[in-house]
Formats: C-alpha cells, structure tokens, sequence
C-alpha cells in the first residue's frame, strides 16, 4: 500500500532529521527505562537477601523438651532422632545445631580445685551461633588422640588455663580430659562453657542419644518462618517448637520497616522518573508545532498527522526502553553485588514490564499533541502562537 | 539589555520554560527526598534494632563461674558476687549517656511459691518450684541535670509481653509467667506466696499480669527488685545488669583494643559510639563491674545495618542520576529548540561568549527556581515517607539543600553545554535561512 509506505517514509525522516533532539529524546527515556528497571530487579532481590543477613543473629527457632514438674537440667532432653527429622538447611543460609547442657565439674592440669562449670555438647550444620565469635586463643594443633574442646573467657580466667593446655573434666563417676583447642572472647554465648562435641558430653553425662535442644537458624520472610516452625512441630509432636521470639520479633519489625521503606522508594522514583521524563519529552513534542502546521497546510487529516506522531512516541519509547533496561539490569546486578555481595539475580519480567512502562510514558508525554490539532496552519507560518 | 533578554526569553516562551522548570523541579524532588531519607535511615534503622534488647550486660568482675542453661543461672543463692545498685544511676553520666535508651539491674532467687488458687483437692498446700527474678518495671532514674530517667526490663527485653499490667515500684506485687501461671492455675488478682531460703522469708504478692516471654522466664515469677533483694538478704544489691545502648557499626578501628592506642586514637575511639567503646566507659563509671558486649546482638545489628545502609546510598545514588540525566536531557532540548535565536543574536553581532553566557544564565536562574520548589516538595515527600515508615520525619538538613541547588546548577549547565558548544560553531546564514 502506498499510503503505509508513505507513512514510514515520513516517520524515517522524522527520525533521521534531528539527530540531536532523538538522542536526547532516547536519553531521557533511557535513563527512566535504566532506573526503573534496575529498581525493579533490585527490590524484589533486596527483600529476599534481606532475610538471608538475618542468619547473622544465629538461630531464630528453637526446639525444646515439653515443660515438665522436674527442673534439673539433665532431666529434661529429646532423642537426638529428632535433630535429624529437622530438615536441613542450606549452610550459606542457615543451620541447625543440636545441644546438650548439664552442669559438670572443670579442673586445670596443674590445680587440685576443681570449679563447677556449664558443659555443652554441640553437634552442628551450618550456623546457628553468632557468626563473628571472636577468638581470643588459639592452640597451634589439634588433638589426635585426646578429646577437643573450646571454653569461653570467663572459663579459661576462673580455671587459669589457656589455648593448648590440658582440662580436666568430670561428672558424677565419669572423667575425661580435653585438649583447649581456642579460648572464644569476651561477649559471646559460651563466655561460661566448656564446649565439647556432643558424643563426649553424652559420653559425660550417660545420656547416650539425648540432647537438651535443637536451634534451627532458618532464613526467611516473618511468615515464612511461622510456616516452618508450624510445620516442624507438626513433625516433632513430643517436643515444643517455639520461635525465639527476642529475634524472631525484631527481625519482623526490621524486615517490614526495610522493605516498606525499599517499596515506598521505588514507588516514587519511578513515578517521578515517569513524570520528569514526562515533561522533557513535552517540551520536545511542543516543538513539532512547525510540523503539524505544515502537514495540515497540504492536507493531512488531523488523526493521521496524531497518529504520526503517536508512531514516533512508541518507536522511541521501545527503543530507549530496550536500551535502557538492559542497562538498569546490569546496573541493578552490580548493586546486588556492591551490597550484598552476591549478584542479583535478573528477572525476565522485569525487561518486557520496563519496555511496556517507557512506550506508555513516551506516548502519555505527546499528549500535548493533542492540542496542535486544533491550530490553524497560517497562524504558525506567520511566527504567532 | 542582558536582563532584558532574559525576561524577555522567560516571558515570552512561558509554557516552554515552565515545562523545563517542572522537569527540574521533579527531578530534583526525587533526589531531595532520596538524600533526606538516606541520610537518617541509618538513625532510624539503629532505634528499630533495639528492639533486639540489651547489647551489654554488666557483671560483678570477681564473680564466680555462672552456670547458666537457658538463661537461668544454677549457682546457689550466696555464691559469687554481687553490685551495688547505689552505683547504677552513674550509667547515665557517661560521655554516650543519650545513647543508653534503657537499662535494668536482675537479681534472681530460686523460691518456693504457692497460690490459694493452686491448691486442690488433690494438692491441698504443695509448693512449687520457681526462680523469682527480682528488676525493675518502669523505674526513675535521677539524672545529673535534675530530670529523671525511666527505664525497666521493658527497655532492655522489648519482646515480653505482659497480659495485665507489670508492677508497680516499691509494691508487694508481681507478674507470673505464663507457664507457671498456667501450670499452678493462677490468673491475674490471685495472691502468691513465695518464701526463700528454707522458709526463712516470706512475702505475700499480688498478680499484676500475665508474662508470655517465648524463653525460661515464662516459667518464673517477676517481682520488684527489693523483694527479691529480701529474700535473699542481698539488700541494695544486684548481679547482672542489662543495658540497651544505640551505637555505631564496628569497623575495624572499634574492634582495637583500648589499651594500645595513642591518647588521639583513644580520644577518636571514645568519641565514637562504638559499642565497645560504650562498654569502656560504662565500666570506668561502675568499679568492680565487667561490661561484656553480647556479640551476637551487636554484631549481627552491624553487619545488617551496614548492608542496609550501602543499599539505600545505592539507591540514592542511582536514583540521583536518573534525575541528571532526565535533567540534562531538557535543558539540552531547550537550547537546540533555539536554534534560530542563537543564529540570529550570531548575525547581529554576538560573539559565542556572550550567548552562552546568556543562555547559562537563563539556565541557572531556572535551575535556582526549579530547585529550591523540588526541595520544598521533596522536603515534604520525605515527611510522609518517614512518618509512614519510621513513625518519624527526617529532619530537614542544610547540606541536603545546599547539594540539592548546586547538583541542579550542574546538570543543566552540563545538559546545555553539549549543544551550546555546537551551537557556537553554526553559521548563521543557513540557520537563518531554514536549512
């Protein structure tokens, strides 16, 4: 046809008349596309990481013997099956760890005094204590035919014993000594334990496959994580399945306020980006007065001459937007990375959205157009309005 | 003649340069409200991590070992050592003193307790089993500028949540946890009788409420600190004192140890809310005490904060060049639309200097405008976003402004520099002639 061929042809010199005005033109539309995509990919990404840095509190569940009468340590424990039914979490996210307490006897190689002291027995995957313990004390080596153990400050102060030295252990009839392979510092939750692995302290103790509890460190949004805590007790009927709710709270309290504060932001960068690239494009569009008067001068129906310029509107507002949100894309990947320090990953959905919002923004902002229609064509050749 | 032209241009291409005005102005609204929002997130964020609790706990130094399992220590009662509560209000004097947002003293007493409403048939009089945790509620602490300070277990352990009411200082009243409660029958208005040290002590209390603390204290009772202290005979003493204190990330300087630093370093350190360095100064106010930092609070609310903080600087900075280069982009189309003006100031004899000298100042004069209205909208944009979200505005700051009119200036001198640069090398005669 012709007339569609014609059609094009103008929209091809329109294009390729003013070099300057389309580059600015795809500037602006780009530099939207650009924002807009990168916020986009970034927000959704930031929330689900956000939850991940939360594993730096350690753990936020926690699985408990049912409360009885009896309020000796000892007495109170689960079968260690149970920390296996606990599902396993993946290292870099979380963990869970098995523990057993009981309160036993310490004594330095050289003392005869021996000093009541909290031994715990840990069995544990991935991280469920604070992440950056300190370490006070490390022993050059690690034992190969005696048992290892860590203890805190206040343990190694009181008994006078330092990293690489000898401990004395003893429970009721059983004694055992240990190799301090690290002393932890000041501040952390073993400050006042003896720390050994959970067949030595079940060995101590006598309660061959008991524990005292499970700590899960699980990774997830507030609801996610009464989902799992619902669900693992439903696994575990005879045990009590409780958040922690110190952290669990906070992390909630934190998690909203974050990613409220990330939403209401993206919101109105991208409504104001829309609006300011808005009004460059206007400014541009009121510029093809001279144009539209000389098109309606030879003739051109009103709605053909709009629909030119329409054309125009979308082919730059496609063009800047694929540009411009490949672009914000990768910006939005080497933020995730600058922050969290994993790239972020793209979402596809993201790019066609992004394309779709800057075509829809390019047409809106020649609406102004509109109003050229009703001009008369002699009135702009004579230089007035 | 050249404030003529400017008026001129301004009034006769109003709607032009209004459209250009209003790209600045919302642009740099964006930015306004972005910085604003930045800048205080990291504040606001710190107050919202205190509803972690306490990050320092302070210990008597020649303590005995604690034998604590999930937070209930089973030393006996007269083993280890004890503070002086005479000592606490000092906590307030400390150089970071309105960083302490609250602190309470503990001191714990295994008792006996028994209700009238736990007895039954089938136990006539038996008594349980419970640690009371002796603290304070909502206490008044003296300051030294005559005010008072009220603080309590609240401040330090945001996460409990009292059914009732707590008690009331100085009273024979208490709050049971919600398993003891549960377990002995008891409800809120029941008397609880509780007697430490083989009967040696009584006390009858009143039941304020109901504790659900999801750990070992819903199986305890809470009672004001002199009751416990009367129990146990310890009077005016206390053995472990929680503090909630708002402070800054560590970076590797906090994490030095006080002790090998030059007097400057040491000054730097103490004049910066580390953590640590709060615990060194409260420890210097209160003699025989340890001050430890609970890492797992401190260092976990660092390293999120941190991130959090880099996150929105990213966002920022982002969102601020979006709103350059919109920016940029109109103020270039304003100058190439002129094109015609520009050749034929050219024909009538301006050099290139003077026109661009012209056309910047236009642009400034708009930048100046434009700005200064994106500010105040930007200003008031933060407002709502910070009321909603923090349930605080952001306060408006000088260098937010002073950045904000200087960033616009920038960017639209840099948008028309480009093609004011091409427009000097035109030739005015075919411009003129419409080619």
């Amino acid at each position: 046809m012709p007339d569609r061929k014609m059609f094009w042809r103008i929209i091809r010199r329109l294009l390729g008349a003013n070099r300057g005005r389309v580059f600015v033109i795809l500037l602006a539309l780009g530099a939207g596309a650009a924002v807009t995509a990168a916020l986009l990919n970034l927000q959704v990404d930031a929330k689900r990481r956000l939850t991940t840095e939360f594993r730096a509190f350690g753990a936020n569940v926690v699985v408990a013997p049912k409360s009885t009468a009896d309020s000796a340590p000892q007495a109170r424990t689960l079968p260690e099956t149970d920390y296996d039914k606990v599902p396993t979490i993946l290292i870099t996210m979380g963990g869970k760890s098995a523990l057993l307490f009981s309160i036993g006897e310490i004594r330095s190689f050289g003392s005869t005094r021996p000093i009541p002291a909290v031994v715990v027995g840990a069995r544990e995957e991935g991280w469920t204590s604070e992440r950056f313990g300190l370490i006070q004390e490390v022993s050059d080596y690690v034992s190969r035919d005696e048992m290892n153990c860590f203890v805190g400050s206040k343990v190694a102060a009181q008994a006078g014993v330092h990293a690489g030295d000898r401990l004395f252990l003893r429970e009721e009839e059983s004694e055992l000594t240990c190799h301090i392979t690290a002393v932890e510092g000041p501040g952390s939750e073993n400050d006042s334990n003896v720390v050994v692995s959970l067949p030595v302290a079940q060995r101590l103790t006598g309660l061959d496959g008991r524990i005292s509890l499970i700590r899960v460190s699980f990774p997830g949004t507030p609801a996610q994580i009464n989902n799992f805590i619902a669900s693992l007790a439903q696994r575990l009927p005879d045990a009590d399945v409780q958040g922690i709710r110190q952290f669990t709270q906070a992390e909630a309290r934190i998690y909203n306020r974050i990613s409220g504060l990330l939403s209401a932001t993206v919101a109105i960068v991208l409504l104001l980006t829309g609006l300011s690239v808005m009004a460059a494009m206007t400014n541009v569009a009121m510029e093809r007065k001279n144009d539209v008067g000389l098109m309606k001068a030879i003739g051109g129906a009103t709605r053909r001459v709009l629909r030119l310029f329409l054309t125009e509107a979308a082919l730059l507002g496609l063009v800047g937007g694929l540009i411009g949100a490949a672009a914000g894309i990768l910006i939005s990947m080497g933020l995730g990375k600058a922050v969290f320090g994993v790239a972020a990953r793209p979402r596809l959905i993201v790019y066609p959205v992004t394309v779709a919002l800057t075509i829809i923004v390019a047409i809106v902002s020649s609406y102004p157009l509109r109003r050229l229609a009703n001009i008369r064509p002699a009135s702009v050749f004579r230089g007035e309005a | 003649m050249f404030l003529r032209l400017i008026a001129d241009s301004f009034g006769r291409r109003a709607q032009r340069k209004l459209l250009t005005g209003a790209a600045l102005a919302l642009g740099m609204t964006v930015a306004t409200a972005a910085l604003s929002v930045s800048l205080d997130v990291g504040d606001r964020l710190g107050r919202e991590f205190r509803s972690l609790g306490a990050n320092l706990v302070v210990t008597p130094q020649a303590d005995s070992l604690p034998l604590e399992i999930a937070g209930i220590d089973y030393r006996p009662a007269n083993a280890g050592a004890y503070l002086p509560e005479a000592d606490v209000h000092k906590i307030k004097t400390i150089f970071w003193h309105n960083n302490i947002m609250g602190f309470a003293p503990v001191l714990e007493v295994p008792v006996e307790a028994w209700s009238q409403a736990s007895k039954t048939w089938l136990t006539p009089a038996v008594a349980g089993q419970a640690m009371l945790i002796g603290t304070w509620a909502e206490h008044s602490v003296p300051l030294a500028d005559g005010g008072q300070f009220v603080t309590g277990v609240e401040k330090t352990n945001p996460w409990w949540h009292v059914d009732g009411k707590w008690f009331a200082e100085n009273s024979e009243e208490c709050v049971v946890g919600a398993l003891f409660a549960q377990k002995n029958g008891i409800k809120p208005g029941d008397e609880l009788h509780v007697s430490a040290g083989n009967h040696a002590y009584w006390k009858t209390l009143k039941v304020m409420g109901v504790l659900s603390s999801g750990g070992s204290e819903d199986e305890a009772v809470i009672a004001p600190l002199e009751i416990s202290q009367e129990l146990a005979q310890k009077q005016g003493q206390y053995r472990q004192m929680y503090v909630s204190a708002l402070t800054k990330p560590e970076d590797n300087f906090g994490r030095r140890n006080p002790e090998g630093m030059t007097p400057a370093e040491l000054e730097r350190w103490s004049c910066t809310p580390y953590v640590s360095s709060i615990a060194y100064q409260i420890k210097q106010v209160l003699p025989g005490a340890d001050v430890r930092v609970i890492r797992r609070i401190a260092e976990g609310e660092g390293a999120i904060l941190v991130r959090v903080r880099l996150l929105f600087w990213l966002v920022t900075a982002a969102t601020l060049l979006a709103a350059a280069l919109a920016i940029g982009a109109s103020s270039a189309a304003s100058v190439i639309e002129r094109r015609t003006e520009i050749a034929l100031m050219k024909a009538l004899g301006a050099g290139s200097g003077t026109v661009g000298f012209l056309l910047a100042a236009e642009q400034l004069l708009l930048a100046v405008v434009g700005g200064g209205l994106g500010y105040a909208l930007g200003i008031l944009l933060a407002r709502v976003v910070g009321e909603r979200i923090f349930g605080a505005a952001p306060h408006p700051s000088l260098l937010v402004f002073a950045s904000i009119l200087g960033l616009a200036a920038i960017i639209t001198l840099l948008g028309s520099a480009i093609p004011l640069r091409r427009a000097a090398r035109y030739e005015p005669a075919p411009i003129l002639r419409g080619e």
